[in-house]
């Protein structure tokens, strides 16, 4: 197969896992917490968009902002109950609860939409692009455009708007931020709906690849290659991380797996992983704290 | 009083007490000196009149907390703030390492955004001019009084009206404590703040307050115009370490134990 080929289609893919990886850095940036329920969320933002644009039949430009705040507003709520209590308590806590929401949000979901697949045919229009003997498929061009676009207002939002340095300044360090009057809960509350609609646009996209069941979840787990081997608390990070992720994807579905390994590509991010861990504990670009010495 | 705090109890973890009973009072435009060994429990009255003891688990049993008459006691830190104008400077230099100094003030001036913080921002600078020069650089990199000066430059993209000064000298050079504290007093004359300083090194703060307290294990154990404080015979010996008792050897002072009680 074309070299070239192989490494822009993991590139397409890769940033889709880097905008899931920012969902996560995010949250972890900001209360400390790894968001093990990112799966989840991802199903349910996906859920949440499959109601106003098939159910409801919305049209396009209208649901996918409706279904994005919607998934920001769910994410808001979900913080609101379970993360907010334990501001300023250890972030283990945070970690653990995510855990159990992951599994209450699954159950949930299965009970809501039960456990067949819902078939997902955006009919975005058609942009198959066809270079030589190179084909990317419509699809992978719109997800990898949308999910771009998407990190790249996440980025401006955090580094060019007040709320963004307010957010940078609450990630630091909480009891900072409300010493100078910023309300840390509120900032955390806005942190995870941007998380939510960062997860829940990946979920969407991820979800027009084929279907969408209460399985898609598992997509989830592939954000923790991402985040560890860009960096837990790096923003950059994430977008390396995914790339990363999605170019191994891609050589070892093209290149390992037509030799008898059927599957090995879903696990071969998690060699990769431990392979930069153990070199790089703090993952390729986590943040090189300030030392004074 | 501007700010009156009355028979204050606070306790840490539901188990550790850590106030008991402290009343004490500001006058509006004061500079207040409080000073005290570690332990005293300073930094707990700071963050118990600012509204952010619960944060850190601490909870107030018993007491108020007023200011212009208005009790503040469970109001949230932001509240307090934003309404009543009052603003917590916590120790050990609370700058945000990864954001450049201009962004550190930005971040500061976010409760109260109007279009007055550009001026704001120019007077900071023109208070602490060294923060002009270090304006696109990482907090992190100032040094340690860039960093103090920093973090009294934010507390003024507040607008204060009560600043609390939580041991701004800690770690700081004389010379750099003594320039810290200098514009504090300008402050405090030419702006009008009223400055609650929570302070080690007695000699330098009581040097520029009016009025001083002196805190003991949770308790207040003596209070009076700064002036006399300097001269008073037990501040001298054991904040000021002049007392005019008898010499002590250094063999002597290793087994010194204080016999001093207040109560």
């Amino acid at each position: 197969m074309d070299l070239l080929q192989v490494v822009l289609s993991g590139v397409l893919v890769g940033m889709v896992y880097a905008l899931l990886g920012l969902g996560v850095v995010l949250v972890f940036r900001a209360s400390e917490a790894f968001n093990f329920a990112i799966g989840e969320f991802l199903v349910v933002g996906a859920f949440l968009f499959f109601i106003l644009f098939f159910d409801l039949h919305l049209p396009l430009l209208i649901a996918l902002p409706a279904g994005l705040l919607a998934a920001g507003a769910f994410a808001a709520v979900v913080e609101k109950l379970t993360i907010e209590p334990l501001l300023g308590r250890n972030p283990i806590s945070m970690t653990i609860i995510t855990l159990g929401l992951a599994s209450l949000l699954r159950a949930s979901v299965q009970l809501v939409f039960g456990a067949h697949s819902y078939p997902f045919v955006m009919d975005l229009p058609d942009i198959t692009l066809e270079l030589g003997d190179m084909l990317f498929l419509s699809e992978q061009l719109w997800a990898s455009l949308l999910s771009a676009a998407a990190f790249a207002m996440v980025i401006l939002f955090l580094f060019k708007t007040r709320w963004g340095v307010a957010i940078r300044a609450t990630s630091e360090s909480q009891a900072k931020a409300m010493a100078y009057g910023i309300n840390a809960r509120l900032i955390l509350l806005v942190v995870w709906a941007l998380s939510g609609m960062c997860i829940a646009v990946a979920g969407i996209m991820i979800s027009n690849f084929g279907s969408l069941t209460y399985l898609t979840a598992m997509v989830g787990f592939r954000a923790i290659p991402v985040v560890l081997v860009g960096g837990m608390d790096s923003i950059g990070g994430a977008l390396v991380g995914g790339l990363i992720v999605g170019l191994c994807e891609a050589f070892v579905g093209a290149y390992i797996e037509p030799m008898g390994l059927i599957g090995f590509k879903n696990i071969a991010p998690y060699i990769l992983l431990l392979m930069v861990l153990l070199v790089r504990p703090y993952g390729l670009f986590g943040t090189v704290r300030i030392e004074r010495v | 009083m501007l700010l009156s705090v009355e028979n204050l109890r606070v306790v840490y973890h539901d188990v550790i007490s850590v106030l008991h009973g402290v009343s004490l009072g500001v006058n509006e435009g004061e500079l207040l000196v409080i000073i005290g060994a570690n332990g005293a429990g300073k930094t707990t009255l700071l963050r118990t009149i600012c509204g952010m003891v619960d944060f850190f688990d601490g909870r107030v049993v018993e007491g108020d907390i007023k200011l212009g008459g208005r009790s503040i006691r469970s109001l949230h830190t932001t509240e307090i703030l934003k309404k009543h104008r009052l603003t917590y400077v916590m120790e050990d230099r609370p700058v945000f390492w990864y954001l450049t100094v201009e962004e550190n003030l930005l971040a500061a001036a976010h409760a109260r955004w109007d279009n007055q913080v550009p001026q704001d921002m120019e007077e900071v600078y023109s208070y602490f001019p060294v923060l002009r020069r270090l304006k696109d650089k990482r907090a992190g990199f100032a040094s340690g009084g860039e960093q103090q000066m920093l973090a009294i430059g934010m507390s003024l993209m507040t607008r204060p009206r009560v600043l609390l000064l939580d041991e701004p000298s800690l770690g700081l050079a004389p010379l750099v404590t003594e320039e810290l504290f200098q514009i504090v007093g300008r402050l405090n004359r030419e702006k009008g703040v009223t400055v609650m300083l929570v302070e080690q090194n007695a000699n330098a703060a009581l040097g520029i307050g009016h009025r001083g307290y002196v805190m003991e294990t949770g308790r207040v154990v003596l209070e009076g115009r700064a002036t006399e404080l300097l001269e008073n015979q037990d501040v001298r010996e054991f904040y000021l370490g002049s007392g005019e008792k008898e010499r002590k050897s250094y063999r002597d002072a290793r087994r010194y134990k204080r016999r001093k009680r207040w109560l």
